[in-house]
């Protein structure tokens, strides 16, 4: 273990950094985040849960906090990461670590490490809150870790390369405004997609993040409009995929070094 | 033992087709103090990054005391102070120089200690908890030139080091550099003050186009182009007039 340690100190270092980054920005990186998905819990789930009573034989806000905390862990690794590697690159700063003796999957799993770090903030600090205020339980615990681990690698590395294609901030922000926020939305945050009717459910269907939303739905419900199997599946093999395109630029460099 | 610095046959052309360096050979003996001159766009900064892996080299090879350069055991002996003042907004002074050494492979008790060394050798300790961006310009050049050293690289290159700087402080890091040197480490240094390179190099290189066109002492240029002082051996030289 020493050894190991010893072999890998680049690795602990920069993993170090990125995660002071975003302790030393707490109020941006983790309170602000879990005040707007708190409110989120409190103006849809406790206040209009009255009306809405239940989904799917859960309490409607019970069933909310699942998609509610996927959503805000996905934003915040997404974030977080793409944030960090553009100022990295922008201000040049990165050119200290790419001439450090790392290997490339160092730099990158290193780089990472921050989104992972303030998403499992953010997710640990709601469920702490969630529990107590609507009672939500872990059915599936062994389920609610890997999908965890799914999203927090999936949205960790997406960030890692946006941030290293980025060219301005906007671009930067571009994906978590356009694509995350809207597609957690239409994923089923807020309701089942099985209430929807034709064609809007078999459209949900197409959508990557209604997969993980209800992987980590089953794990806290053990209710899924998907069978979890089929929810695991796809968001492992979307995560497969970003896993790869990521470890294929720091393997070559490209994008990352003129 | 081998030369610090060995390359051989190096051309970096760039995505948008500019070629910086062009087939260029250099040798750089272990122990030596060699200035790199040459006008903006020479080549300079780009030599400087193949070297430190920061860009993708389009050919050729590139050794540091025998190391290809993109090993981990090159990359080790290396130090780089870039031109440009590129630290960590998030760091304070020694949180720059502690998680420097830590990707440089340092234990976190040699680093510290090893930062505090830095921190009194370039009047930074006062500073120690202070944000790169709150220092003033010459501040974050010592703490550039600190963050280079942090690691006890064999092999420094200074990219422009006293660029931006006032008087007083380029002679103290003048001092520092030359201090450097005599303890045995190699120095690469790029500027556009002639007179430092005279003053501070044994050998410099000019280079034009991506190309080495000239290498020789201070004197040996002025000798070579007929020149007085260095200034007009380096114009005659960068105005294509061939060497006696």
């Amino acid at each position: 273990m020493t050894d190991l340690l010893e072999r890998h100190r680049g690795l602990i270092a920069l993993s170090g950094r990125e995660s002071v980054r975003v302790l030393k920005l707490w109020t941006q990186t983790i309170a602000a985040p879990m005040l707007s998905s708190m409110l989120f819990i409190l103006v849809f789930g406790v206040s209009l849960g009255g009306r809405i009573r239940e989904v799917g034989g859960v309490d409607y806000e019970v069933f909310i906090v699942p998609g509610l905390i996927t959503m805000a862990m996905a934003q915040a690794a997404y974030s977080n990461n793409s944030s960090s590697v553009f100022q990295a690159r922008s201000d040049r700063y990165l050119h200290d670590v790419l001439a450090a003796p790392m290997r490339g999957w160092e730099v990158n799993l290193g780089l990472s490490m921050g989104g992972v770090v303030r998403a499992l903030a953010i997710g640990a600090g709601l469920l702490a809150i969630a529990a107590p205020v609507t009672g939500v339980p872990v059915r599936h615990p062994f389920v609610l870790l890997l999908a965890t681990v799914l999203v927090l690698v999936l949205f960790a590395s997406l960030g890692v390369i946006v941030g290293i294609y980025a060219q301005t901030w906007d671009q930067a922000g571009f994906v978590n405004n356009i694509v995350i926020l809207p597609l957690s939305f239409l994923g089923g945050v807020f309701y089942s997609v099985d209430l929807l009717a034709s064609p809007w459910q078999e459209v949900s269907h197409v959508n990557p993040i209604f997969y993980l939303i209800n992987a980590v739905r089953y794990g806290f419900l053990g209710t899924s409009d998907v069978p979890v199997l089929v929810a695991l599946g796809v968001t492992a093999a979307l995560t497969a995929g970003i896993v790869a395109w990521s470890a294929s630029i720091f393997r070559s460099g490209r994008q990352l070094k003129d | 033992m081998p030369p610090a610095l060995r390359i051989r046959g190096l051309t970096k052309r760039y995505e948008d087709g500019f070629l910086a360096l062009a087939d260029l050979d250099l040798d750089v003996g272990a122990g030596r103090f060699v200035g790199l001159l040459g006008p903006n766009g020479a080549g300079k900064t780009s030599l400087i990054s193949a070297v430190c892996n920061i860009i993708r080299v389009t050919s050729g090879e590139i050794a540091i005391f025998g190391e290809p350069h993109h090993s981990l055991a090159a990359r080790r002996m290396v130090g780089l102070a870039e031109q440009d003042v590129n630290l960590d907004r998030f760091l304070d002074v020694e949180e720059t120089l502690l998680y420097h050494g830590g990707y440089f492979g340092m234990r976190r008790a040699h680093a510290r200690t090893r930062a505090g060394e830095m921190m009194d050798v370039f009047d930074l300790r006062a500073k120690a908890g202070v944000r790169a961006p709150k220092l003033s310009g010459g501040m974050r050049r010592r703490l550039l030139l600190a963050r280079a050293l942090m690691h006890e690289p064999r092999l420094v290159i200074l990219d422009e080091p006293t660029a931006g700087v006032d008087f007083e402080l380029r002679v103290e890091l003048w001092a520092y550099i030359r201090r450097l040197h005599d303890s045995g480490t190699t120095v690469l240094l790029t500027t556009h003050y002639l007179e430092e390179a005279d003053e501070l190099c044994e050998d410099i290189v000019l280079v034009r186009g991506g190309r080495v066109i000239g290498r020789d002492t201070a004197e040996g240029l002025r000798a070579a182009y007929g020149a007085t002082s260095l200034a007009d051996a380096y114009v005659r030289a960068m105005a294509g007039v061939p060497p006696r």
